[in-house]
């Protein structure tokens, strides 16, 4: 084993960029969201990628997960680290009830489903005065773990790193297991792998669910962030960035969520800068963030139909086997 | 082995099974032939799950199997092989295989988190078993490669991989000589041949009557959803009513190609 993993060297870059990160910039929020994103956006192309069902309301287990902290911390006073642990729990456990009549649908049809899915939640959060109402739930504790209380950003954005870096771990095992495959296989053909003894809709349950709690688990930690929750804090927007995110850095990779949401983030955040400057008119801003969505999906999807993952992938391959190398990923 | 019992099914009034009844023994291979229309496909998707029986039962070992889903008659021992080219794409061929392997192992999903120890010489064993389906198919040198890049005539031995795996008690194939050409075909036929002397039960649905007389050891030939004849090759290919159904039709149909 003369020879380095391209792709390891890359993955040690960005876990000591991501470590490095939160002692050396000044405000971390834009990196907090980035980070929350990158969970979230993991779970969805888990979902999407490998097993191949939609979902243009991830932001509703993001919610739940949130009112679940905001809930659990400001009404019932429990402990801050068991309601973190609770938040992607219930986020699953609603996901695998909506889920049942949910995930016969398929398709278009199930994309749409799910943004109705969000949509409900809205309006449960700001009806519901439990949940909160219009106004939301402010007054959030900060987390911490019996005497030691998070006072400012960085510990969150180092237990978001902490926290991602879980989520990738379970998901690369879950892709390549026995449940995986079956996942991957009915994403193929429901039909087959049905045939081949693989239970689909219980298969397409348990990756809902799944998702749903690293969602969940985000939207928690998003909670104690920020911290306050209100039904306008998940746009159905940002649901539909997350699978911008997911298509652009490559469904069906385990990195193409982390790689999407840094790229994603980090353009939006440009943009941020430049429509912000003060001469330029105030509707420039979403605007231009609309726009950068239409052209960032057509131009993924015309020279990287992949995303960037794969491609980048294949492009080292080849560069790999043309210098007559024997490295193989 | 597998029982079926005045098994009916109409589709929009129209019968395409009507009180079809045969029985195949242990080691058997057993064809089912018919023209277009004789209800062969109704046949085989009510045996593997994929539609429901009006009426009758289907029982394989003993035990009945007509009331369950697709994914637990494969559980009971029903392999699959479908017509179509139905191998999952973005996988690889050992992948494949492993899938079918799902039918007789359990690890869920916390399983697959956690790996425990049994998950772990569980996938061993589903690993080892796959290769050496792929190998008994002739297609372990192309283990790593991925599955949709294959011709027909190997996408084909791949789903008989992927159905071995299973551990099946009878292997189900639907017309798997298929647009296949002439040289897939007599390997695919090889490949039947070899299994049977393993001892596999099969139930073969086929258009070919040449490929089906050549390789089963009984006929069961049906016509608009009834059986018409049941037996050996000779005898069914000599009964009248076969004749007039089939044969007169299914002949030179089977010459064109």
């Amino acid at each position: 084993m003369d020879r380095v993993n391209p792709r390891n060297v890359l993955v040690v870059v960005a876990a000591v960029a991501g470590c490095v990160a939160p002692f050396v910039m000044g405000d971390l929020t834009f990196l907090m969201r980035m980070l929350l994103a990158a969970i979230v956006v993991t779970g969805l192309s888990l979902l999407m990628g490998y097993a191949g069902q939609a979902s243009l309301g991830q932001g509703a287990f993001v919610a739940v997960g949130a009112v679940t902290v905001a809930v659990g911390t400001t009404r019932w006073g429990l402990p801050p680290l068991l309601v973190l642990v609770a938040a992607p729990i219930v986020a699953g456990a609603f996901a695998a009830l909506v889920g049942v009549p949910l995930l016969r649908l398929r398709g278009h049809y199930l994309a749409f489903g799910t943004l109705a899915l969000l949509l409900m939640v809205q309006t449960a959060m700001s009806t519901l005065d439990f949940l909160g109402g219009a106004f939301g739930i402010s007054g959030i504790p900060a987390f911490g773990v019996g005497g030691s209380v998070f006072t400012d950003q960085r510990p969150y954005v180092l237990l978001a790193l902490g926290l991602l870096a879980l989520v990738l771990f379970v998901t690369h095992r879950i892709v390549d297991s026995r449940f995986g495959r079956g996942i991957r296989a009915l994403a193929g053909s429901e039909t087959a792998a049905e045939s081949a003894g693989v239970p689909v809709m219980r298969g397409k349950l348990v990756i809902f669910a799944l998702s749903a709690m690293y969602a969940g688990l985000a939207g928690g930690l998003s909670a104690f962030f920020t911290p306050y929750v209100s039904p306008d804090s998940f746009p159905a927007l940002e649901s539909f960035t997350y699978v911008i995110m997911a298509v652009v850095g490559g469904l069906g990779t385990l990195w193409g969520g982390v790689v999407g949401a840094v790229l994603v983030s980090t353009l939006l955040q440009v943009l941020n800068l430049v429509s912000s400057q003060p001469q330029l008119p105030p509707t420039l801003g979403p605007i231009l963030q609309y726009a950068t969505y239409g052209g960032l999906l057509v131009v993924a999807l015309l020279f990287m139909p992949g995303g960037i993952v794969p491609t980048v992938q294949s492009a080292a391959a080849r560069a790999v086997s043309r210098r007559g190398g024997a490295g193989r990923t | 082995m597998l029982t079926i019992d005045r098994v009916s099914r109409s589709f929009g009034g129209v019968y395409a099974n009507r009180d079809v009844t045969l029985t195949v023994a242990e080691g058997e291979v057993r064809g089912i032939i018919g023209p277009n229309g004789a209800g062969k496909s109704t046949l085989f998707n009510l045996v593997a799950g994929h539609i429901r029986a009006e009426s009758g039962t289907i029982s394989l070992a003993g035990r009945r199997i007509d009331r369950l889903p697709a994914h637990a008659r494969a559980r009971q021992g029903v392999g699959i092989v479908f017509q179509g080219a139905r191998v999952f794409p973005g996988m690889s061929l050992l992948a494949n295989v492993m899938v079918g392997a799902h039918a007789h192992t359990r690890a869920g999903v916390v399983a697959a988190a956690l790996r425990p120890p049994s998950q772990r010489r569980e996938e061993r064993a589903i690993r080892a078993q796959a290769e050496d389906c792929l190998s008994r198919v002739g297609l372990l040198d192309w283990a790593s490669r991925p599955a949709e890049g294959l011709p027909l005539g190997q996408q084909r031995r791949l789903q008989v991989a992927r159905a071995l795996a299973g551990l099946p008690r009878v292997l189900l194939l639907d017309e798997p000589a298929s647009g296949l050409r002439a040289a897939e075909r007599q390997e695919l036929a090889e490949l039947i041949g070899e299994l049977r002397r393993d001892g596999t039960t099969i139930l073969l649905v086929e258009h070919d009557v040449g490929l089906v007389t050549s390789l089963a050891e009984r006929i069961t030939v049906l016509d608009l959803g009834r059986v018409i004849a049941d037996g050996t090759p000779s005898e069914v290919t000599s009964d009248p009513a076969v004749i007039k159904a089939y044969l007169g039709t299914g002949a030179s149909h089977a010459a064109d190609r």
